[in-house]
């Protein structure tokens, strides 16, 4: 009796000193994007990344241990111009041969006033590491779940088509990124 | 000078519309044979923007000619014109009204084969032809751009020649009928 008693405490115990794990998920690639708005000429077009990769631990009910860690790779760029795109991988915008990846991972997550989930993360892009916060929506389904996060991201402030490119009535300095990815249990 | 054409000449609209088509055609096929060549800039941008304003400037001036020119007779023929004379003009000038509706058209389709926008100086956006991308057709609508435009310039060439070797070899009033300025040929050789 008394030792069941001394490995029960010893369980507990270590589940405590554990470091508590939100929930993992994969992500399903063939049914998730990347995709981004912002506007050409003043008028609005629609691009995507169609390589990335997310690491997500979400809990909607355990914030505190939540994480996203998603790698870009940016020379999936496709905004269905292929001339628009050639250039935009080159050295005036994203200069993909100096930084073919872009990288965003989560430093904390918090509700808002209004009652919306907000990830707070740094983005690192084309060798800029500036704070970029997400509004955070999840749709738990069974086994799987729907993830959603918007951010809005300032082309300028990361050096994306600086100098003769900077006027943004040619190309808009604010873009809308939006995430939308199918999750499912990790196994 | 009558605003209808009559008989004796074309009317101002008609002179009106021809030269001003003919001005924004000639910088057209400049402004598209130089942009191309250019370095990929913010200049370059706008100069492919131009050339897309005027060309959609020139689709709709060609088809309000065209309704204009559908609703009143034209002048006669010169009348020491063979037939052939007269068949072949005739042919030429539905040859060119084709051209210039084509062109503009052609250019068109392959910027919206192509998803580039396509904003009227700036002032409103016109639709897509395809719905976006096309890949299939955008090569196909670029090239029948350009070759249009090159049997544009030649059939330009008869054109131009057919109205000089009238006004200075036959000494006819087909050219002074379409221009401003001059009066009407009285017969001494100028």
């Amino acid at each position: 009796m008394t030792k069941w008693l001394g490995h029960s405490a010893i369980a507990i115990l270590a589940a405590l000193a554990l470091p508590a794990m939100a929930k993992s998920w994969q992500v399903d690639p063939a049914h998730s994007t990347l995709t981004f708005t912002n506007s050409y000429q003043g008028v609005e077009y629609t691009g995507q990344f169609r390589r990335f990769n997310a690491v997500i631990d979400y809990d909607p009910n355990d914030l505190a241990h939540a994480k996203f860690d998603v790698t870009v790779d940016v020379t999936s760029l496709d905004t269905q111009n292929s001339e628009r795109d050639h250039t935009a991988l080159g050295a005036d915008f994203f200069d993909t041969a100096e930084f073919p990846k872009a990288h965003f991972v989560t430093t904390a997550f918090h509700k808002a006033a209004d009652g919306k989930v907000v990830a707070d993360g740094v983005l690192t892009l084309r060798g800029v590491s500036k704070p970029v916060a997400l509004t955070v929506s999840f749709k738990p389904n069974g086994d799987a779940a729907t993830l959603d996060v918007t951010a809005q991201v300032k082309r300028l402030d990361f050096g994306i088509g600086t100098g003769q490119w900077a006027d943004p009535s040619m190309i808009g300095d604010g873009v809308a990124v939006h995430g939308h990815l199918q999750l499912h249990g990790a196994k | 000078m009558p605003l209808r054409s009559n008989e004796a000449g074309w009317g101002a609209l008609v002179r009106a519309f021809h030269w001003l088509i003919a001005a924004l055609i000639i910088a057209q096929g400049v402004i598209g044979l130089s942009m191309v060549q250019m370095g990929v800039t913010p200049a370059k941008v706008r100069v492919f923007a131009l050339h897309k304003s005027i060309g959609i400037t020139i689709l709709a001036l060609v088809l309000l000619r065209i309704a204009w020119r559908l609703s009143e007779r034209r002048p006669a023929d010169a009348p020491a014109m063979p037939q052939w004379q007269r068949r072949a003009a005739h042919g030429l000038h539905l040859a060119l009204y084709v051209l210039i509706l084509a062109i503009p058209l052609s250019g068109w389709w392959f910027n919206s084969a192509s998803n580039a926008p396509l904003v009227w100086f700036g002032w409103f956006d016109l639709p897509s032809l395809t719905g976006g991308l096309d890949p299939v057709w955008k090569p196909r609508a670029l090239l029948l751009h350009q070759t249009l435009f090159w049997i544009l310039v030649a059939l330009l060439v008869l054109h131009v020649g057919a109205a000089l070797w009238h006004h200075f070899r036959q000494r006819d009033d087909v050219l002074r009928r379409m221009a401003f300025g001059p009066r009407k040929y009285d017969g001494e050789a100028r």
